[in-house]
């Protein structure tokens, strides 16, 4: 019976089926299922299939960012829960908080790295488009992040990741998380330039780099 | 709508046509063949029996291109992979006029062998629009007098899909009959099957070739579809204007389809051509030429004026190497064929005016074939694909990855991939190895010939097979020397 329903979960982020996903976390939550089985046995095995299924070239981006989605709300539904429980099923790999830096109003790229970063198993927490460096600060300082990712699409915009770096060290909490940084025009050159740790042109090699980075601490 | 262009108006079709009926009427057609004459002469040309010209009136023409049938099915020892023409959208087969190699190993040019019409035969068999199978080779290592019977053989075991090839001496088609009647389980099953057919390449400017007239009226018996194939020469072999050469060429490809239509009333016809222009310097054939592949599309235009299949060459180059020339040229002589509704396209994976095969090349024609059909498809404006909901639902801002719509077209032909082009970023592109088309042609060659056979024929077959060729090596030079 129980089997049945960790197949379901499972399948549920494998179709990136969003309203099932929030069903069955509800009802785990209601019946008392072991968490630690509901999310091992559940849905982080969908959502590491999925990675899987993209990797090899089944998936299209579409079924990636269903699938991450329907990952996320059904942890939304379960995360107060995980984080009282005794298991180690809360714990993600790391966390990491995603903007398009001010003044820009592209979204679609940071989407796609968004949804990449969950189907690998990061707790993503998106501030979206055109937000000021002192919000960006001040998640960095709430949240406490392991990677902060900067997006910019325009040459004109670019600029702000570098203001945004800047803010960071004067408050002192640039050494408190990795910054990545992308866009269309970004390189690993401006990267370097501007004291980012880090820089890739797309979104799979952008998972590879935040785990590269997190293994180095 | 699907785009369908052409390069003729119905006008300049009649023009070109009542210049090719004056072509046969006033200079005539030499047919160096006793039987071709007397047939000519009993059904009302004139015959000059001296200089083997026959005059044909106008009123045979339209006889014949009403005897010759205007839908038919090839037959290939696969089922699944009959050709049913005139085709829904272009398919494509190999040009026979290859000699040389580029050796998959070395890379170097060298003598073709057997070996290389089975490892063609292999790669042939994996491509999605190829369908006819004209073994592109004359292997250096087997008898003249028998290779078309080996190539064929050849062929047949190594493709489950159709096989074409010429007939160039009388001696080897009883051979081939034998083939086919093992294949098919039988002499009627095998007229019926049409498992082969041959393509009749005229002499230009208006020449029948002796041996192999005599070769193909004997196969005519048999039913075999024909493939009628002139190849004039802007200024050496044909007239130096484009008009002309194609009325010249389609006056050869009229007498053809008389001769076949007066030998064996109702034998399947597929109108063609090979014809070009010359490298004005060394008269060299061209075939990558633009004013190639207008004409070979003017034709297709004729050729649905007469209401007949139409299989002409195209994909062609005169490049010596794989590389920008070639696809630059291949691309050139394959879209306008595709838009024009060519049903078959001869003419893949050689180089070098068709004289030199490559393996990546027929890898790399699959996929310009697979672009050029999205490109004939065109856009779809059907309700079908009114996504305006998506729009609403998604809003001035949103994105649309998220939409069911997207999740299902992106599986759907309206968006096509290119698994041989690199469409990776550029950081990507470096990491992979910064590899190129060829390159990535190289891995999936490499992958195939390592592969099992693909639907291979039965142990018995295979080995009826391969005693017809070996009788036919054994015996035919015998009867020659």
């Amino acid at each position: 019976m129980t089997a049945e329903l960790f197949e379901a979960m499972r399948n549920s982020i494998l179709d990136g089926d969003e309203e099932l996903a929030v069903e069955l976390a509800r009802s785990a939550l209601k019946d008392e299922l072991d968490l630690d089985m509901v999310m091992n046995e559940g849905f982080l095995k969908g959502i590491q299939e999925v990675g899987d299924l993209y990797q090899s070239g089944e998936y299209f981006l579409p079924e990636l960012v269903c699938a991450a989605d329907a990952m996320k709300a059904a942890l939304e539904v379960l995360t107060p829960a995980l984080k009282q429980s005794s298991g180690d099923a809360g714990v993600t790999k790391g966390k990491v908080v995603l903007a398009t830096v001010e003044g820009d109003v592209h979204d679609i790229g940071k989407k796609i790295v968004g949804a990449m970063l969950t189907a690998a198993g990061y707790d993503v927490r998106d501030l979206g488009v055109d937000v000021p460096g002192e919000e960006i600060a001040r998640a960095v300082e709430e949240q406490k992040p392991d990677v902060l990712g900067l997006s910019a699409l325009l040459t004109t915009t670019m600029q702000e990741q570098k203001n945004t770096i800047e803010l960071l060290e004067n408050k002192n909490i640039r050494d408190t998380v990795k910054v990545i940084v992308g866009g269309a025009p970004v390189s690993s050159r401006w990267a370097e330039i501007i004291r980012a740790d880090g820089y890739s042109d797309n979104a799979v090699d952008a998972v590879k780099l935040v785990s590269g980075l997190l293994e180095k601490n | 709508m699907k785009i369908r262009s052409r390069v003729l108006s119905e006008e300049e079709i009649l023009r070109i046509h009542k210049d090719s009926i004056r072509i046969l009427e006033e200079v005539g057609v030499k047919f160096p063949n006793e039987t071709a004459l007397a047939l000519l002469e009993n059904k009302g040309a004139k015959v000059n029996w001296d200089s083997q010209v026959a005059y044909i009136p106008e009123s045979m023409v339209s006889e014949a291109l009403k005897t010759a049938p205007k839908t038919f099915v090839l037959g290939a020892r696969n089922r699944e992979m009959d050709v049913t023409l005139p085709t829904p959208h272009t398919i494509y087969n190999m040009d026979g006029s290859g000699v040389n190699t580029l050796d998959f190993e070395t890379g170097a040019r060298r003598a073709s062998i057997l070996q290389d019409i089975a490892d063609s035969a292999r790669i042939f068999e994996e491509i999605e629009l190829c369908n006819i199978f004209w073994p592109p080779l004359s292997p250096n290592d087997v008898p003249t007098e028998a290779g078309g019977v080996v190539r064929t053989g050849v062929s047949f075991i190594n493709t489950s899909k159709h096989i074409m090839d010429e007939v160039k001496v009388k001696s080897e088609v009883p051979y081939l009959i034998e083939m086919c009647k093992v294949l098919a389980g039988g002499l009627e099953e095998a007229k019926e099957r049409m498992l082969y057919s041959v393509t009749y390449c005229t002499v230009a400017p208006l020449c029948h070739d002796d041996a192999m007239l005599e070769a193909t009226l004997e196969l005519s018996k048999f039913k075999a579809p024909i493939l009628v194939y002139p190849m004039p020469a802007c200024g050496t072999t044909g007239p130096a204007s484009l008009r002309s050469n194609i009325a010249l060429a389609n006056a050869e490809a009229l007498s053809s389809i008389v001769i076949f239509q007066l030998m064996s009333p109702g034998i399947p016809i597929l109108y063609g051509t090979a014809q070009g222009v010359v490298n004005v310097r060394s008269g060299m054939f061209l075939e990558g030429a633009v004013e190639t592949a207008l004409q070979m599309t003017a034709m297709s235009d004729l050729g649905k004026y007469y209401g007949l299949p139409i299989m002409n060459a195209g994909c062609l180059t005169d490049a010596k190497a794989l590389g920008m020339q070639a696809v630059m040229e291949k691309v050139l002589t394959t879209l306008p064929l595709v838009l024009a509704e060519v049903d078959v396209i001869q003419g893949i994976g050689l180089i070098e005016s068709s004289m030199t095969l490559s393996l990546e090349q027929m890898l790399i024609d699959g996929e310009i074939a697979n672009l050029c059909k999205r490109m004939k498809d065109g856009v779809d404006v059907s309700d079908d694909k009114d996504f305006f909901d998506d729009i609403k639902a998604v809003g001035p801002g949103g994105h649309f990855l998220k939409q069911k719509n997207t999740r299902a077209a992106f599986r759907t032909d309206e968006f096509t991939h290119a698994p041989l082009c690199d469409r990776n970023s550029y950081d990507s592109w470096v990491a992979l190895g910064r590899k190129d088309m060829i390159d990535h042609a190289r891995e999936k060659v490499r992958a195939i010939l390592d592969s099992e056979i693909k639907n291979p024929l039965p142990e018995q077959t295979e080995k009826q097979i391969r005693e017809i060729m070996e009788e036919a090596e054994r015996k035919l030079p015998e009867d020659h020397g």
